[in-house]
């Protein structure tokens, strides 16, 4: 057991063992698919080619440019809004009490969208950062919205609420998408697919940095994630201030879905599934078992894509269509073996 | 016809027909008004004049007889369907979320309808209704176990739910074969929003019967629905055969939901909005109900698809977005309110 106390205990948390072997092992698993991901594809290569390229002795200039240009930022990409994900899904679980919240479903995703999608139409000209700052400010609408409209009572209403939120928010983007120049309109329809296909070295450096701070951000929290999870009487008596502490979260897990949204469109589900999987996988610690979502996550984008673009090569199934395929019955199985009635 | 249709008291028949002639004027208005709208703006005796005065040497007769018309008796036929069907499962199923959109009849149909189209190559619509039917009365059965197997049983929220999930796979499926099949899929991709564009006339004539059967078969159950919404054991004790009644029902939604979506596409909401505000005038008898969403649903789908194509000249908005707009925040209102 390796216990972590910093800053007077206001950051302290616990790893077991089988958490770290499992940690080191997704990181493993990481790898080889970052290597798969790397060799495979239209334009074929074995895997020391790959290394020979990565070290800076390629073999062309072809595998150069494949390697450098079109699938390494891809993969890292994959990794980085897998994990966003999969984080934003755990904070808003564990926000809202609710083993079925994941932002994509209730619509959270859907505001970056619209808003994206909205400042691509509107002002063309306007881009870079501006998609960011605007994707976090549509989905901070959304969730708000829900929060207002939902008030206290059943969580899963919550989540009925999110839906029909998440159906009007994409007929309002699609609705947009009419009005748009068409090619714009096209480009942003495979993005809204949730395509990691056009990703580039500047969205792997916006998301790493955005990735490593907000993972600042959840482990600060962690702390008070287990006494959240009790319910909201508990955890004042535990001495969290649940305000303060309830704004932070939502906070947070929208920053985290927004930025991912803006960069690869609404993936749905990953944020259901990767929290699971890891409660399934180990009982532990929150800062644990939030690193452990982040790497799930992860391994499940970066999975998705490979698989999608190279099953029906050449053409490419979207990822967010794959984590649908997968996330929907799992959503149906939560549902069904849920203990409380519905 | 059976014994639960209580007699009509004289006021509550003058006031129910009476609202019943209002929303035959109001239909007959947006189907003008639906006509007379286009790229070329036509005068509204323009309009009844291609109508009642056919001039085939009159451009503005063709345009309105040829390429208007159609598109205007298609909204008509499919507002009605689907507002009849969504009323029918709202009353009983006892569920006030029930929509053929929601509890994932219509991904059934539509799935059905593009594997038909892209793997057996099916060109003709003749006999697209019912394969339509088939997915639609699949994914119908599919939803409503997940929904009984679920704890508590299938209440509103575990059907809703069910659906959505379902509803969601359904898609992800029907975008794979799409981005699989991206020649044969073209014509389909307009069609998958619901839209009422580039319909003709032929493929009217193929849904048209089904749909006359399923409003038929509403109007002849509604007395029966009334008995339903009350709960199944007052059905029983009123002499229906409440499981024989439920499935006649059920044919009849299916056949209206398959029907519309073979015609116009999933065109969500439209049955969860109509029987409601129905409902807010005319209570809770279903023989009033039924011919009133009919009717009502008509019109609506009229003034929808008026808008769709004034709204952002001269680009369409697809008809099934703009029903979306006006029904999730519906949806999001009846959760808030009529859900424990």
């Amino acid at each position: 057991m390796v216990v972590i106390r910093l800053f007077n205990e206001a950051f302290s948390t616990r790893f077991r063992p089988i958490g770290l072997t499992l940690m080191l092992a997704g990181l493993l698993i990481w790898l080889g698919l970052v290597a798969a991901s790397a060799s495979l594809g239209s334009f074929n290569m074995n895997l020391a080619e790959v290394w020979q390229t990565v070290i800076g002795n390629a073999p062309s200039a072809q595998h150069e440019l494949v390697v450098w240009e079109f699938r390494l930022p891809r993969t890292l990409v994959a990794g980085l809004v897998g994990a966003l994900f999969a984080l934003s899904g755990a904070m808003l679980q564990n926000l809202t009490r609710n083993s079925l919240a994941d932002p994509s479903l209730v619509g959270i995703s859907q505001g970056a969208a619209l808003a994206v999608v909205t400042m691509v139409i509107v002002f063309p000209e306007v881009s870079g950062y501006w998609r960011e700052v605007s994707a976090f400010a549509g989905s901070l609408l959304v969730a708000l919205a829900i929060r207002v409209v939902a008030g206290k009572g059943n969580s899963l209403k919550f989540i009925l609420m999110g839906i029909g939120m998440a159906a009007l928010v994409s007929a309002i983007t699609s609705a947009m998408l009419t009005y748009g120049d068409i090619d714009r309109a096209m480009s942003a329809l495979a993005w809204l697919a949730g395509s990691i296909n056009s990703a580039t070295w500047s969205d792997v450096k916006i998301l790493s940095v955005a990735t490593a701070a907000l993972l600042i951000l959840y482990l600060v929290q962690a702390r008070s994630m287990s006494p959240m999870s009790l319910g909201h009487e508990a955890s004042v008596g535990l001495g969290v201030n649940i305000n303060m502490l309830a704004t932070t979260q939502l906070v947070t897990s929208v920053l985290a879905a927004a930025l991912a949204t803006a960069v690869v469109g609404p993936l749905g589900f990953v944020g259901l599934l990767a929290p699971h999987i890891t409660r399934t996988m180990v009982k532990t610690g929150p800062a644990n078992f939030l690193l452990l979502t982040a790497l799930n996550g992860a391994l499940l984008v970066l999975f998705a894509d490979l698989v999608g673009r190279t099953l029906f090569a050449p053409v490419q199934i979207a990822a967010g269509l794959l984590t649908s395929l997968i996330g929907a019955p799992f959503f149906i199985w939560l549902m069904l073996s849920r203990k409380s009635q519905l | 016809m059976t014994s639960t249709a209580q007699p009509h008291s004289a006021s509550k028949l003058a006031y129910s027909s009476l609202g019943l002639l209002i929303g035959l004027a109001v239909l007959i208005v947006f189907f003008v008004w639906h006509i007379s709208v286009g790229a070329k703006s036509l005068e509204f005796s323009t309009v009844l004049q291609a109508l009642f005065q056919y001039d085939d040497s009159q451009f503005s007769h063709m345009i309105v007889r040829e390429l208007r018309m159609p598109r205007a008796l298609i909204a008509l036929v499919v507002g009605a369907s689907l507002s009849v069907a969504g009323a029918l499962m709202q009353g009983v199923t006892r569920n006030p979320l029930a929509d053929p959109g929601l509890l994932g009849l219509m991904s059934g149909a539509a799935l059905a309808a593009v594997l038909a189209v892209t793997y057996i190559g099916m060109h003709t619509m003749a006999w697209l209704p019912l394969i339509a039917a088939m997915g639609a009365l699949l994914s119908a059965l599919l939803v409503w176990l997940v929904a009984s197997a679920a704890p508590g049983g299938a209440t509103p929220l575990s059907l809703t739910l069910s659906g959505a999930a379902i509803s969601g796979f359904i898609g992800a499926i029907i975008s794979i074969i799409h981005l699989l099949n991206q020649d044969t899929f073209e014509s389909l991709r307009g069609w998958l929003v619901g839209s009422l564009s580039g319909r003709d006339l032929q493929e009217l004539y193929w849904s048209l019967p089904w749909m006359i059967v399923g409003l038929v078969g509403a109007v002849v159950l509604a007395p029966s629905v009334t008995a339903l919404a009350m709960g199944d054991e007052s059905a029983a004790g009123l002499g229906i055969n409440v499981v024989k009644r439920k499935a006649q029902l059920l044919i009849c939604v299916v056949i209206l939901t398959a029907s519309s979506v073979a015609l116009a596409g999933p065109l969500g909401f439209i049955g969860l909005v109509i029987p409601h505000v129905v409902r807010m005038f005319m209570g809770s008898d279903y023989r009033w109900i039924v011919p009133y969403s009919a009717i009502f649903g008509a019109a609506y789908l009229l003034g929808i698809d008026v808008l769709a194509r004034l709204l952002m000249r001269p680009q369409e908005i697809a008809t099934g977005l703009l029903t979306a707009i006006v029904g999730a925040p519906l949806l999001i209102y009846l959760v808030r309110v009529r859900i424990k």
